[in-house]
């Protein structure tokens, strides 16, 4: 007898899981469409590339100052990096689920064999995807100087020394800091979006949300320490980016945004069926 | 086996009941219009049906699979196009199609031949490659039909699928629905009468929540208060016709009015289903009145709507 009759229960469970996933897939890529084949998600990655170019040539001030960090480590541990990118959620998440129901398309997505689920997880996914495509520019960083100085090189017969450097603690640190908490913020930005059918109404929410996070972190700043102190250290972005940006890898982060990421999901899901409940 | 079957649906609004326990189910094959004033109902009926709006209390069937306790199934025998046809206004109709067969299951090279089917059908083959943004409220309209279409599911709801179009649009969608009954149960909901004469073998009529007839439309009809009503004009004595009238049995009241050149005109009300124009006629022949207009009034779904949906 072949092995897959044996385990009848199983295939079946393969299948269904196949089927469900290919559902999840063709939502992700009509999403993920939904920002890269239109002006919209040009426009923002853009604006981020002028703002992350703005940034860099401060840095780079910087950079011929102070030595033993990274170029990234300069671009995230800063004041104007988070005065960007906090504004990043709220743009590319307040049409996910507001815009939908405002043109009414989601009662098209309701009653096609789709489950809520699917819907939020397949938006939620190219959400972070177009989230995690805006900061691939910034790895062409180190080939761009390499050609500046190279330019130097030739016109003025100088070598300069390399600021920007392909090494890999400089890097990963602070992309998995950004992978992380991108994957909670675009999870709160969808929940917003879930939220109301307008899309500027998701959008100040979830600004708003994100700002109180972020301030949230730069409490013991203000107050100094005090006895639940240490709860704001572990929620503090700053601190995490801070430290993730300088190389040091700390697992209570990557439980936190994980689980966080989680529970908005399920809250986001939640959210939308309730919606239609009181529809 | 039913294609349909609601069993005291019931969905209140906070204190607003929109629908009020409605039992009803539907034959495989049967085209069923839904009838009803404005706020009557019927979409939220529809939308409860489809799995969109939770009902209050009750349940339905579609082809055999619970809508609460199998919504996935359900859906996948149905095809639903809502009010107002809501699209993707920034894709192209052939992938917005494409889109749908695929959330629908349908994949593989499959996808290709359903979208050409349903294409095809709806006549959209002119418009396949243009932005539904620019479409105008006709194509709009058949490309939500098109989209209903896809998978070949075995019932159709389409809610309002000829509003906002031009008398010919109407004809086509009306000729397409026609083609579609031989292999699809549909339900449709409007507020064009006529339309629900022409092409419904079965009419619900819903107002305030209720259901307040589900029949054919000929039965509908033949049942009505106003069926048997006959109008007479002629010229002569009055007052022994009338008595003569109302003597004969199926005739309950005539009503008597004058007309300006000494005619008189009367509005004989009997039974249902009667027919008293020969027996009236000849009585006022008898007398040797001469009759100009002898009307028997047949009843239009018209009449029973306003008769069922009517507020005194």
């Amino acid at each position: 007898m072949p092995p897959s009759l044996h385990i009848k229960g199983a295939q079946k469970i393969i299948d269904r899981t196949t089927s469900s996933l290919a559902t999840l897939r063709t939502i992700y890529v009509k999403e993920l469409s939904g920002y890269l084949l239109v002006p919209f998600g040009w426009v923002i990655l853009g604006c981020t590339m002028a703002l992350q170019g703005f940034i860099l040539q401060a840095v780079l001030q910087v950079m011929t100052h102070a030595t033993g960090n990274g170029v990234m480590y300069h671009m995230l541990d800063n004041l104007n990096f988070w005065f960007y990118f906090i504004f990043i959620f709220p743009l590319i998440t307040m049409r996910c689920l507001a815009e939908e129901e405002r043109q009414g398309t989601l009662e098209g997505l309701l009653t096609a064999p789709v489950t809520t689920t699917q819907i939020v997880m397949g938006k939620y996914l190219a959400a972070y995807t177009f989230y995690l495509i805006l900061w691939l520019p910034m790895l062409t960083y180190p080939l761009a100087s390499r050609i500046g100085n190279l330019y130097t090189e030739i016109r003025y017969g100088i070598q300069p020394e390399g600021l920007i450097t392909y090494m890999l603690a400089d890097w990963v640190g602070p992309y998995l800091i950004l992978a992380l908490s991108g994957a909670f913020f675009v999870a709160l930005g969808i929940m917003c979006s879930a939220l109301t059918r307008s899309q500027i109404i998701a959008a100040i929410l979830s600004t708003c949300l994100m700002i109180m996070y972020y301030f949230m972190g730069r409490v013991t700043e203000l107050w100094g320490e005090f006895p639940a102190a240490p709860i704001f250290h572990y929620m503090s972005c700053t601190e995490h980016v801070r430290s993730f940006a300088s190389g040091v890898i700390d697992t209570r982060p990557v439980v936190l945004y994980l689980t966080m990421t989680f529970l908005t999901l399920a809250l986001t899901k939640r959210i939308v069926d309730y919606r239609r409940w009181t529809r | 086996m039913s294609m349909v079957t609601a069993e005291h649906l019931h969905k209140t609004f906070g204190r607003f009941t929109a629908v009020k326990d409605t039992t009803f189910s539907i034959e495989k094959g049967e085209i069923v219009g839904f009838l009803g004033p404005n706020g009557a109902g019927k979409t939220t009926t529809m939308k409860m049906l489809t799995g969109y709006l939770p009902p209050t209390a009750g349940t339905a069937c579609i082809a055999g699979y619970d809508i609460i306790d199998n919504p996935l199934e359900a859906r996948r025998h149905l095809g639903y196009m809502p009010e107002n046809v809501p699209l993707y206004d920034d894709l192209r109709v052939y992938e917005y199609l494409d889109y749908r067969a695929r959330l629908k299951g349908i994949c593989g090279k499959s996808v290709r031949q359903e979208i050409g089917l349903a294409i095809e059908k709806c006549g959209l083959e002119p418009k396949r490659k243009n932005l539904i943004s620019t479409l105008s409220k006709g194509y709009r309209q058949r490309v939500g039909l098109a989209d209903a279409l896809l998978g070949n599911p075995d019932l159709l709801i389409l809610d309002e699928p000829t509003n906002g179009l031009d008398p010919n649009q109407i004809r086509q969608i009306r000729e397409l629905i026609r083609d579609l009954s031989e292999n699809h149960t549909v339900i449709l909901s409007t507020h064009i009468l006529h339309e629900v004469e022409m092409i419904c073998n079965k009419v619900i009529i819903i107002d305030q929540g209720e259901i307040k007839a589900a029949d054919t439309p000929d039965n509908l009809t033949e049942n009505l208060r106003a069926a048997g009503r006959v109008s007479i004009e002629y010229k002569g004595d009055l007052e022994s016709i009338v008595q003569e009238l109302e003597a004969f049995a199926p005739i309950k009241k005539v009503m008597t009015e004058e007309c300006e050149d000494g005619w008189h005109r009367l509005l004989v009300r009997a039974e249902p289903g009667t027919d008293t124009r020969e027996k009236a006629a000849a009585i006022i022949t008898g007398h040797g009145y001469p009759i100009r207009h002898i009307y028997r009034h047949i009843p239009s779904l018209e009449d029973v709507f306003v008769e069922m949906t009517r507020r005194d």
